[in-house]
Formats: structure tokens, C-alpha cells, sequence
């Protein structure tokens, strides 16, 4: 491989590392805050432990989303500085916003959040997983405004060898974001639905003494999901709209991943839709079900990393649709040895982290929801009995 | 506004010295205080609750050099690619120590991931030094260099005073001394010199290479109006987790 393949691959790997754990955070973050304020409001044993259960899921796998984030922000300068250099005017803000209104805030109130168990005022907490939510949304919508400024460049023209940014309600409304946004956080509450819907099943096929508490959240995690994928494959269509000329005709890289989540995007959707929602009273007792319901944990992951191979390398060869290419955009100077060495440090690291951190969750599912770390109470202190419903 | 940009520049990465500073010393010291682990559990317990909100402070430094100074952007990661890699990596591996020291209960477990909050808070420390040395050379000399590993070594120092006075700032008497706030705010002011210093003397330059008043005033619109519910957001942090007998209650979730 030449070092243009080289950048591209770890790109491609660190990026899709990271949207397996961000697509889930995105999901279960608002149904985590939904079980919270259920807690909040009636005071149940039950919503507290739902609560505690599904957030150490949430809090385990935000670990991950939070590493491979942080090679994501700084590969831009490292691999393609010649993406800052053209058009970092422009790029960068809604990087900066980002960073600067969404993640910090989302960072600072986690904290808060998961440290600030029986410490905080109830509503207090409470507010605290809603802002998480509330700034992960915005976090989301700030990337993919960057992310819809590469495939459609708007609100900005070149003066000399440089963009510069003149419209920046044009990055705004852009034709591509408007529908893919939406996309994404169709696409993550579908994923962390169904990672409700499968961990239940697994409990509850091996028949569980937590009964209540995997039936309501299977319930959930079907309601949820039906939501979801509705949200998901409206939107999906939707950006056809917006589409560049010529994305997918000559590019079958981009054409395959597509089709592939189309097809199974759709039948997903007729199952969800169709069987599991009219069916949500009797899943969680037919039995027979909960096999197939685990199996179909893992596709929205799948779906997800394929609807961002199709965007992605739909894009190619442009950094910039019909702008600024992508052997253009990287760093010059850049050598084969360089990326090699970060590319095996990067993919070795995180690759190793990711199967620990889903091990972690497997162990957290297969225990169930007895002896939670997340809002434990500390030795020596009394709150209200847990798990007692 | 340039002027407006730069401070916020410079007012965080001093913030994050002065903050991530005390995590990082803390890290350092994990292996040299924690002689038991439920001594280091306690010293973790005790750092915890301000981990999320601290080492932000750095993403946000990375965020406004791509939207205030991308041309620098570029450049000085890329001249520095080999030091940004390692401090990446050990970043990394100390983020990953935390979160995952206590989710199993193996001895063996818990052992290696403080080995990794401490390796990484180390390389973090000495990785700083010797960033801070390639920007006062301009970027010119090799990466690794004599006095830049020196500076390294100061950092570090620098780090595991500050962390040392934070455990004796949360928890009075647990591991020893017993130290004020006043105390801690000194500690993290003299962190933090090293990152002002640089500042200081990158002030014209990073002024010249601003991005364009476009580009700044959209940023202003859009960032300064949070600033406050940022600052807000911190000050409620430090509010909630005072110093006290419960500061090292365990178990924490770190």
C-alpha cells in the first residue's frame, strides 16, 4: 500500500471504531434519561435498578466512544493537514463549536452524572443525563455539519489557494445535512433498541428471576426501535434528495455498502415494524423468539458502519466534493513508515480496547442487574433499599 | 477579536494544565503512594469526579486551533506527528485504566490498568515538556531533543507536586498531609506556567495567524454565548465534590 492508502485505512479504521461506540451512546443516552426520569418521578426500586443496569451499559461502551474520539480530532492535523491548510477557514468552526459548546459540556456533565450519584439533589441528576443527551445530539449535529461540508461545499469561495467561509446559515441548511442528521439519530436509537431488545431476550430465554425487569425493558427496546427505524429509513430515502451527481454510478465501493443497507435497512424494518411492534405483549413470554431477537443485535452496528462506507467512499476521490482531492488533502511529507508505525499503534490500541470493552458489556448483560457499579452506594452509608421490587 | 480568541486559547490550555494537571499528578503518583490497592482505589476515588470534566479541557484547546488557527493547525501536529502519536497512545491507555480498573475484581486486573494510568500519565507529563520545548524552538530542531527531555522531567514534577497537593487538598490526612485550597490554587498556577510561558512568547504569532475575521466572528456568535453555562457547568463540579471524609468513599465507579 502507498501512503495514501495508508492515511486512508486508518482513517477508515479509527473512524469506524468510533461510530460503533457513538451510534450506541447516541441510542441508549435518551432511554437511559427516559428510565431516569420514570425513577425520578415515581421513586420505584425498579426504575432505579432499569436505570443503573442499562446507564453502566451506556457508561462502559461511552469509554471506547471517548478514545477513539480523540484520535479522530487530532488525525486531521497528523494525516491531512492539506484539508486545514485549504480550507480550515471554514472546516474547522463547526470542529471548534463542537468541541467547545457540545463536548465539553456533554464530558462535564457525565461527570457529574456518574459521580454525582446520591450526592446531587434528585432533579438535579436528573437534569445532568438529559444534558448529556441534549449535548450529545449537538455534538452529533455539529460533525455531521462538517462532514456535509466535504460531500456538498457551500457558504464559502476560493480566494487564491484558500475557501473562505461567507455564508455560514448556508453550512447550516445544507441540502446534505438536513436529512442526514436526522439519519444518524434515527440510526442510534434503532442500534440502542435493539441492544435493549437482545440483552432481555438473552435474560429472559434463560429464564431469569429479574422477569419485570427485562419485560419492560424488551417492551422498550421494541417501541424504541420501531421508532427508530422509522426515523432511520424515512430520512434515508429522504436524502436522495441532496444527493451529488454521479455518487454511486461509477463507485461500486459506495454502491455495495449502500445497497446492502438498503436491502437490509428495509427488512429490518418490516420486522420490526410489522412483527415485533404488533407482537410487543406477547415477546417477552414466547420464548421460541428470544434466539432470533439476539441475533438481530448486532445488524443495526453493521448497517450503521455501512451507511458511513457508502457516504464516505461515495465521496472519493474527493477531500471536497469537486474541490480539493483527497492525495491533495494529505499532509505532505507524509511517509509510509510514519503512518505504518501510528497506524498499527492506533488500530492495535483501540482494536484491542474495543473487544475488552465489549467483553465488559457482555459480562454486564450476562450478570444482570444485581451489584451495578454505577450508583453503588459507598460502604457505610444507607439509601433507599435497592432491588427489592 | 483576535485578541478575544487568543485568550480563550490560551485561558485553556493554562485551564487544562492547571486542571488535568492534578489527574496527571495524581496518575504519576499512583505507584509511589498506592502502596496497597485499596490505597490506590482511594486515590483514584479521590481524583475521579473531576477526571471528565478536566481532561476536556484539552479537546477544547484542540478544537480552537483547527477553528481559530488552522493553518498552525496542520503544521504543528504534523511537525511534532511523532510526539503527538505517543501522548495520543498514552492518553489513551490512561483514559482506559480508569474506566476499566474496577468493571472485574481480579487483583491481576486492577494491577495492570493503574500500571497504565500511571505509564500514561507519565508519557503524557514528559510528552508535554518536550511539546512545550518544540514550540519555544519554533518547531525547528528534532523532535527529541536534550533540553526538551528535560522539560519533560520538569513537567513531571511539576504535575506529581500538583497532584500530591490535590490528594492533600480532597482528602486532609489520608495519605499524609493536609494541604488548603489556597495551597492547591498555587499548585495549579505553577503547573500552569510552563503552558503560559509559551503562550506568552507565541502571542504575536498566534495573533497574526488567526483565521479571518469571517471565520471569527461566526465562532464568536456561535461559541461565546455558551461560555458562561460552560464556566457554570465547572464551577458546579468543584461545588459538588468538596473536600471530606467522603471524598475517598469507596466504592467509586473509577
Amino acid at each position: 500500500m502507498d501512503v495514501l492508502e495508508l492515511a486512508r485505512t486508518q482513517f477508515a479504521v479509527t473512524g469506524s471504531l468510533h461510530f460503533l461506540f457513538v451510534v450506541l451512546t447516541l441510542g441508549l443516552a435518551p432511554l437511559v434519561a427516559i428510565m431516569n426520569t420514570r425513577w425520578a418521578i415515581s421513586g420505584k426500586p425498579l426504575h432505579e435498578a432499569m436505570t443503573r443496569f442499562w446507564g453502566q451499559i451506556y457508561v462502559v461502551n461511552y469509554a471506547l466512544g471517548i478514545v477513539t474520539g480523540l484520535v479522530m480530532e487530532f488525525q486531521f492535523g497528523l494525516s491531512w493537514s492539506g484539508l486545514s491548510h485549504y480550507a480550515g477557514d471554514v472546516f474547522g468552526a463547526p470542529l471548534a463549536m463542537e468541541t467547545l459548546v457540545a463536548f465539553f459540556l456533554e464530558s462535564t456533565f457525565l461527570g457529574l452524572w456518574i459521580f454525582g450519584w446520591g450526592r446531587l439533589p434528585k432533579w438535579a441528576h436528573l437534569a445532568c443525563i438529559w444534558l448529556v443527551t441534549l449535548t450529545a445530539y449537538a455534538s452529533a449535529f455539529y460533525i455531521m455539519l462538517a462532514n456535509s461540508f466535504l460531500q456538498n461545499p457551500v457558504g464559502s469561495v476560493a480566494r487564491g489557494d484558500r475557501l473562505e467561509l461567507v455564508d455560514f446559515g448556508a453550512l447550516l441548511t445544507n441540502k446534505s445535512l438536513i436529512f442526514s442528521f436526522p439519519h444518524v439519530i434515527g440510526a442510534g436509537l434503532f442500534t440502542g433498541a435493539m441492544v435493549l431488545v437482545g440483552a432481555s431476550a438473552y435474560q429472559l430465554r434463560r429464564r431469569t428471576e429479574h422477569v419485570e425487569f427485562f419485560t419492560r425493558s424488551l417492551r422498550t427496546g421494541v417501541v424504541a426501535a420501531a421508532l427508530g427505524i422509522f426515523v432511520t429509513i424515512g430520512f434515508g430515502y429522504a436524502q436522495f434528495a441532496g444527493l451529488q451527481d454521479g455518487k454511486f454510478s461509477d463507485n461500486v465501493g459506495a454502491a455495495l455498502p449502500l445497497g446492502l443497507m438498503i436491502e437490509f435497512g428495509q427488512l429490518l424494518a418490516l420486522v420490526v415494524l410489522f412483527v415485533m411492534l404488533p407482537m410487543v405483549a406477547v415477546l417477552p413470554r414466547w420464548r421460541w423468539t428470544h434466539p432470533l431477537l439476539m441475533l438481530m443485535t448486532p445488524l443495526p452496528f453493521v448497517l450503521a458502519i455501512m451507511g458511513w462506507l457508502a457516504r464516505e467512499v461515495g465521496r472519493q476521490p474527493w477531500m471536497i466534493w469537486e474541490k480539493l482531492t483527497v492525495a491533495d488533502a494529505m499532509s505532505p511529507g507524509l511517509t509510509s513508515g510514519m503512518v505504518t508505525a501510528s497506524l498499527v499503534g492506533f488500530a492495535g490500541v483501540l482494536g484491542l480496547l474495543a473487544v475488552v470493552d465489549y467483553v465488559l458489556i457482555a459480562r454486564i448483560v450476562r450478570r444482570g442487574p444485581r451489584d451495578v457499579a454505577l450508583g453503588a452506594v459507598p460502604a457505610g452509608e444507607t439509601r433507599s433499599p435497592a432491588l427489592s421490587y | 477579536m483576535e485578541v478575544i480568541w487568543f485568550v480563550l486559547f490560551a485561558v485553556l490550555l493554562a485551564g487544562y494544565f492547571a486542571l488535568e494537571g492534578f489527574d496527571l499528578g495524581v496518575g504519576l503518583l499512583l505507584p509511589l503512594l498506592g502502596r496497597t490497592r485499596e490505597g490506590r482505589d482511594r486515590m483514584v476515588a479521590a481524583m475521579a469526579p473531576y477526571v471528565l470534566a478536566n481532561e476536556v479541557w484539552l479537546v477544547a484547546v484542540a478544537g480552537t486551533l483547527f477553528g481559530v488557527y488552522p493553518l498552525l493547525e496542520g503544521e504543528v501536529l504534523f511537525k511534532l506527528y511523532p510526539l503527538v502519536v505517543a501522548m495520543l497512545l498514552s492518553w489513551i491507555l490512561r483514559d482506559a485504566g480508569l474506566w476499566f480498573r474496577r468493571r472485574l475484581d481480579g487483583f491481576r486486573w486492577r494491577g495492570f490498568w493503574d500500571a497504565m494510568i500511571a505509564f500514561g500519565s507519565l508519557g503524557l507529563s514528559f510528552g508535554w515538556g518536550m511539546t512545550i520545548h518544540a514550540a519555544a524552538t519554533g518547531f525547528a530542531g528534532p523532535v527529541v531533543h536534550p533540553v526538551g527531555v528535560m522539560l519533560g522531567a520538569v513537567v513531571t514534577l511539576l504535575f506529581a507536586f500538583h497532584g500530591w497537593t490535590f490528594l492533600a487538598w480532597r482528602a486532609p490526612g489520608v495519605f499524609g498531609a493536609s494541604r488548603s485550597g489556597r495551597a492547591l490554587v498555587v499548585s495549579g498556577v505553577v503547573a500552569a506556567v510552563p503552558a503560559v510561558g509559551v503562550l506568552v512568547g507565541a502571542m504575536p504569532y498566534l495573533l497574526a495567524n488567526s483565521a479571518p475575521a469571517a471565520t471569527l466572528n461566526v465562532l464568536s456568535v456561535m461559541v461565546l454565548p455558551f461560555a458562561p453555562i460552560v464556566l457554570g457547568a465547572q464551577v458546579w463540579v468543584w461545588r459538588t465534590f468538596r473536600p471530606g471524609k467522603d471524598a475517598v468513599q469507596l466504592p467509586s465507579f473509577f
